[in-house]
């Protein structure tokens, strides 16, 4: 016979797990219990969140260089110290000369387009055990942001804003494995279906069974209806192989995302659309490059003469420059 | 399991979701993050005895179901850490006393994160939920293991003594 323990704590089992089983229940039957609850959550944790982006980097750079500190010398701990602090300040001002480099992209590209957007930036990310692909921002409902909103960076598409409180918002990242976007290739115009893949990487799958893709074929957004979640003409990715097996019915390619998600850190939320679609007009134009071809020179010789004495010289023979 | 230590395991279960959201989810670590969290909750779970781990679990789930990046609905990680807490229990009886014996301690905490990660991830499945490729996930769950045993030496001591700190004096005898 089993003890009275043992049997208390398996109707506790079954009374939590049914518990449990009821919580889901609710929530997949639209019973707005994670909106509410997870809403609370994002609105305790922005303001921390934030906190801890703003000081959590120039913090942890000022300790690593003030390792030396506490020297005996009244005057070289004093030196050391505002080397420090200068350190850090330089290390500071680096930072931000980053963020306004990754704003100014940003907000270059939105300009292109002619997008109104918000600028935020990304004070937080989603943690691995909860498997999404997630940023959180320091912008929200009060700055404009609602959900379904386009995300971009400076090179391309980010993502789309899953959630909102008055101060922050949550990113759903276009690598998260549940994310789908319609996309046009910028060459055919033929349309596809672009699927997050938990990396850098993304499928492509083509629509138009008698469309072609090609590697390095540039990848825009086709939009959506109403222009949520995603307006057109985002830039988003580079096709990096095809898939040419003839298992399936559509054309397959690997792509590779303009932006990278690892290093983001200051995002813009297109609040409005342009009047016109922007089309092909955001694909980034590949930089020109030059190729210089040196032409041998055949070596000759220096013809010395009798009569002159040798002088040292300092400008090089034309042989030996085209040579170099 | 007395309803003070109740109280002060969920008070101290918030502080480490607070920290594990705003703090450790901004490391990049190679490979996959680390969960500060699932750490600290199956850590007071294996020291707990069978009822102590379902309520415990029950409520550690509660808590990281209110996380505002996950996309699961609210109860799957209360429903995944119950049953964690019950076959961690369980098994636990067959080991004895952890405090004595450190490496069982880190490989039974280890352990247990994977476990429940897998159990959540199943249970995902079950649901419809996408969470990507086999590859990614193994990656993520495999990582998350090698990050917990790697800093379960140093985080590990902490958690006896604060489980001490909230025992009524008849729990101490």
């Amino acid at each position: 016979m089993a003890p009275a323990g043992n049997n208390r704590s398996r109707l506790l089992l079954v009374v939590l797990l049914v518990t449990a089983l009821f919580f889901i229940t609710l929530d997949l039957r639209g019973v707005s219990l994670a909106k509410g609850s997870r809403s609370v959550t994002q609105s305790v944790l922005a303001p921390v969140q934030r906190a801890v982006s703003s000081a959590f980097s120039p913090v942890g750079n000022f300790f690593s260089n003030i390792k030396n500190f506490g020297k005996t010398k009244a005057r070289v701990t004093e030196l050391e110290a505002a080397n420090a602090k200068l350190q850090a300040q330089v290390i500071f001002n680096k930072e931000i000369q980053g963020e306004l480099t990754q704003l100014r992209g940003a907000l270059d590209l939105a300009g292109r387009a002619g997008y109104t957007v918000v600028a935020a930036r990304v004070i937080g990310k989603g943690s691995t055990s909860t498997f999404s692909e997630t940023f959180t921002i320091d912008a929200g409902s009060r700055d404009g942001i609602h959900p379904d909103m386009t995300v971009i960076a400076a090179s391309g598409l980010v993502g789309v804003v899953k959630s909102v409180t008055s101060t922050s918002a949550i990113v759903l990242l276009m690598s998260d494995p549940s994310f789908r976007i319609g996309v046009r290739i910028a060459r055919t115009q033929s349309a596809g279906v672009l699927l997050g893949e938990g990396d850098a990487s993304y499928i492509l799958q083509l629509l138009d069974p008698a469309g072609t893709i090609k590697v390095g074929d540039e990848l825009v957004s086709l939009g959506s209806d109403g222009n949520k979640p995603f307006v057109p003409g985002i830039p988003i990715g580079r096709v990096s192989s095809v898939d040419n097996s003839s298992a399936s019915l559509t054309q397959q390619a690997t792509v590779i995302g303009l932006t990278n998600l690892q290093t983001v850190g200051v995002v813009s939320v297109i609040t409005k659309m342009a009047k016109q679609n922007p089309k092909d007009s955001l694909v980034p134009t590949p930089i020109p490059t030059v190729t210089v071809t040196a032409q041998p020179v055949p070596f000759t010789p220096p013809v010395l003469l009798p009569s002159t004495s040798p002088t040292p010289s300092s400008s090089p023979t034309p042989s030996s420059q085209a040579t170099k | 399991m007395s309803s003070f230590r109740i109280a002060s395991s969920a008070l101290f279960l918030l502080l480490v979701f607070v920290l594990q959201e705003t703090l450790i989810a901004q490391i990049n670590l190679p490979i996959a993050g680390f969960s500060l969290y699932l750490f600290a909750l199956i850590g007071l779970i294996s020291l707990e005895d069978r009822s102590g781990a379902l309520i415990l679990g029950f409520l550690g789930g509660l808590i990281l179901d209110l996380s505002p990046t996950t996309d699961s609905p609210v109860g799957q990680w209360a429903f995944t850490l119950t049953i964690a807490g019950y076959l961690l229990s369980t098994n636990k009886e067959s080991i004895g006393d952890f405090t004595t014996r450190p490496l069982a301690f880190v490989l039974f905490v280890s352990a247990g994160v994977t476990f429940s990660l897998f159990v959540y991830l199943f249970i995902g499945l079950l649901l419809g939920e996408n969470n990507g490729s086999l590859a990614r996930l193994v990656s993520i769950v495999l990582g998350n293991a090698f990050w917990t045993i790697l800093f379960s030496p140093v985080l590990l001591p902490i958690l006896p003594r604060l489980r001490r700190l909230s025992l009524t004096s008849r729990e101490r005898i």
